[in-house]
């Protein structure tokens, strides 16, 4: 486990240099012929349109794409919704037309684009298809009360009493159960989306650091909603810190505040992005080198990537998870009971008793 | 969940997920001090800009700042509670 552990940590350290290279082919290639960092860009990034693939080549092959809504409001014109199909190959329509998938008004007016991008969908979707599990889930539990779980319910359970046991009750201790709703909706949430966005054509929701953003931005609100007296006084009069310390003490504890859930933040959406970054870039050096004998290699690596991947996108869901529960913990931490992160058998013994 | 609780035997402190707990957590840390010192750095560069400095006073100063937040922060964090 340990050794797994090591090799696990070294590779995840991998693609944040993997990352340079990347784009440094990208501007070595002549540019007619194939650009890699334009096609990663462009398989990383949100889109108007939900593009699957293309039979051909660019010019006179068949897209498969999935047009979606675009929804535009300008303060001149109001609102206007139309499908993207009539933004395609540049055209423009009602005056809106896409600049490097910015929507933007022909006479320079200023735009908010409320569409529904791919990541739109695609979060749509994945919320969709979490209601389907989860409802189908907490059916098998209203059906059979205290039966063994059926079907897709056990295979849901351990995942549920693990982040219950080993997240929530050993990081936040006995108040543990009002937060296990957002814990375990981020958790799958972001496990999920980690998942869709593997698939072919999937859309890179979890490494789109809007939705990162509002994930921490979550956390951050719920941890301060929950704060008591102890943790601000732990930041504005941390004990045994001389008085004439504080000024400095103050600001670097006001700065853990913002920086816990900002490295959140960018934890996963580094993590995310960089994977899909590392395996189509071992995808491009087939068509960097234009030899079909580079396929093997290309090919045995992006796979390993791509499996590792499905590991990372466990482990960064469990990571996210595990920190918001730390810092909500930290939170609601009373001020002598700093056992409670040690024992977890220990802070679920209280909690029992208010439970039933 | 409330069918729970019941047949959990003592484990040994050093299990498996609690292994994973440890790694998450410590990998964690390391991101922080990251984000810690590249967050003072770039409002350090903004101010900068802002004011128009000569020197980068801003730059040096909160990254200083950050430095010493960093590291307080993993001291407070590997101190407490164990």
């Amino acid at each position: 486990m340990k050794r797994l552990l090591i090799a696990l940590f070294c590779i995840l350290s991998l693609p944040v240099f993997a990352n340079e290279p990347a784009s440094t082919q990208a501007e070595a290639t002549d540019k007619e012929a194939f650009s890699p960092g334009e096609m990663i860009l462009h398989h990383i990034s949100d889109s108007h349109e939900w593009h699957f693939a293309t039979l051909g080549d660019e010019e006179h092959g068949t897209h498969l794409t999935l047009p979606l809504p675009v929804i535009a409001y300008q303060p001149t014109k109001g609102l206007s919704v139309f499908s993207s199909s009539r933004l395609a190959h540049g055209q423009s329509y009602n005056g809106l037309k896409l600049e490097h998938e910015h929507l933007v008004a022909e006479d320079g007016g200023h735009v908010y684009d409320f569409s529904i991008t791919k990541n739109v969908a695609s979060l749509l979707l994945s919320a969709l298809l979490l209601l389907l599990v989860f409802t189908a889930v907490a059916r098998g539990y209203g059906k059979n009360r205290n039966g063994a779980p059926r079907g897709i319910q056990s295979f849901f359970e351990p995942i549920i009493v693990f982040v219950r046991d080993e997240v929530a009750k050993k990081s936040i201790g006995p108040k543990y159960e009002r937060y296990m709703p957002y814990l375990l909706t981020i958790f799958f949430f972001i496990w999920f989306n980690n998942l869709l966005g593997l698939m072919p054509g999937g859309a890179n929701l979890t490494g789109n650091i809007a939705v990162t953003l509002t994930l921490a931005v979550l956390t951050l609100i719920i941890t301060l909603a929950s704060s008591n007296k102890y943790y601000w006084s732990h930041i504005f009069a941390t004990p045994g810190v001389p008085k004439a310390l504080l000024p400095i003490m103050i600001p670097v504890e006001l700065i853990g505040v913002v920086v816990k859930p900002f490295s959140l933040m960018v934890r996963l959406f580094a993590n995310i992005t960089a994977g899909h970054i590392v395996i189509l870039s071992f995808i491009s050096l087939i068509f960097i080198f234009r030899s079909a004998a580079v396929s093997p290699v290309s090919i045995a690596f992006g796979l390993f990537i791509n499996v590792l991947e499905l590991l990372v996108a466990i482990l960064q869901a469990y990571i996210f998870t595990l920190l918001t529960a730390m810092y909500i913990g930290g939170a609601v931490e009373e001020h002598h009971d700093a056992d409670h992160q040690i024992g977890g058998d220990n802070a679920a013994a209280p909690a029992h008793g208010h439970a039933h | 969940m409330p069918t729970d609780a019941a047949p959990r035997p003592d484990k040994p402190t050093d299990s498996g997920a609690d292994r994973l707990r440890n790694f998450a957590k410590y990998s964690g840390l390391g991101f922080q001090m990251l984000a810690t010192i590249g967050l003072c750095a770039w409002g350090g560069l903004k101010l900068d800009a802002h004011f128009q400095n000569k020197n980068p006073w801003y730059t040096i100063g909160l990254m200083v700042l950050g430095l010493v937040a960093a590291t307080y922060q993993v001291i407070r964090t590997l101190t407490r509670n164990e």
